[in-house]
């Protein structure tokens, strides 16, 4: 396993983590304070210690490269539909024309964290699959 | 499935055994590619298909074969 799997496999162990956070605290504070728990996400920040020294190949590169294309369409995706769903639900069932104010901090933190945990899901994807050099 | 396939393994053990890892050294890749290239999991670029080549004094249409996929 590389440098690239282990911070792969950091991202989705983390993000594991925030889920139980959440249901354990979701109980005690209800929705919006047991949020506060995907900010043990911020662990991922620590990714960038994990093999250091390691230089990565032209395949490592290529599945780096295709990882965050997909991290990026999955985060685009989710934010896209987050601030549709946020209007659907203001206007068809609550009648306002507003739209609470944490709903954007909300949907704009979802977009960030299925980016990075996309980009970690298709990382480890990728290494079990055919890649293809970008110009091979 | 894979339209390029090679003969890579076969190669290593005709040059004298090579193993994976000095094979990976001399064309500077790491292990796991030789090991995903062998495995046909990773079509390489040019510039490596052409070091792997020269590691072992072929050209490069004798270690990598383009294999036209047939269509029903």
């Amino acid at each position: 396993m590389n440098a690239e799997q282990k911070r792969a496999w950091l991202g989705v162990a983390t993000m594991a983590a925030c889920v139980v956070g959440y249901l354990v605290l979701l109980p005690f504070f209800g929705p919006w304070a047991a949020a506060g728990a995907f900010g043990i996400y911020g662990i991922n920040g620590f990714a960038g210690l994990i093999g250091r020294k390691e230089r990565p190949d032209e395949r490592d590169k290529a599945i780096a490269r295709h990882a965050t294309l997909a991290g990026a369409m999955a985060s685009y995706l989710a934010f896209i539909i987050g601030c549709m769903g946020t209007w659907f639900v203001v206007f068809a069932f609550r009648h306002e024309d507003q739209v609470y104010v944490h709903a954007l901090g909300a949907i704009t933190q979802l977009g960030a964290i299925v980016f990075f945990l996309a980009r970690s899901v298709a990382i480890l994807v990728f290494y079990g699959r055919h890649v293809e050099a970008d110009n091979a | 499935m894979p339209e390029i396939t090679n003969c890579i393994r076969r190669l290593r053990f005709d040059h004298d055994e090579m193993t994976q890892e000095e094979l990976a050294q001399r064309v500077s890749v790491t292990r796991q590619t030789i090991i995903a290239l062998e495995a046909g999991k990773y079509t390489p670029s040019l510039a490596l298909a052409f070091r792997i080549a020269r590691t072992f004094n072929k050209r490069v249409e004798d270690v990598f074969q383009y294999e036209v996929p047939i269509r029903e």
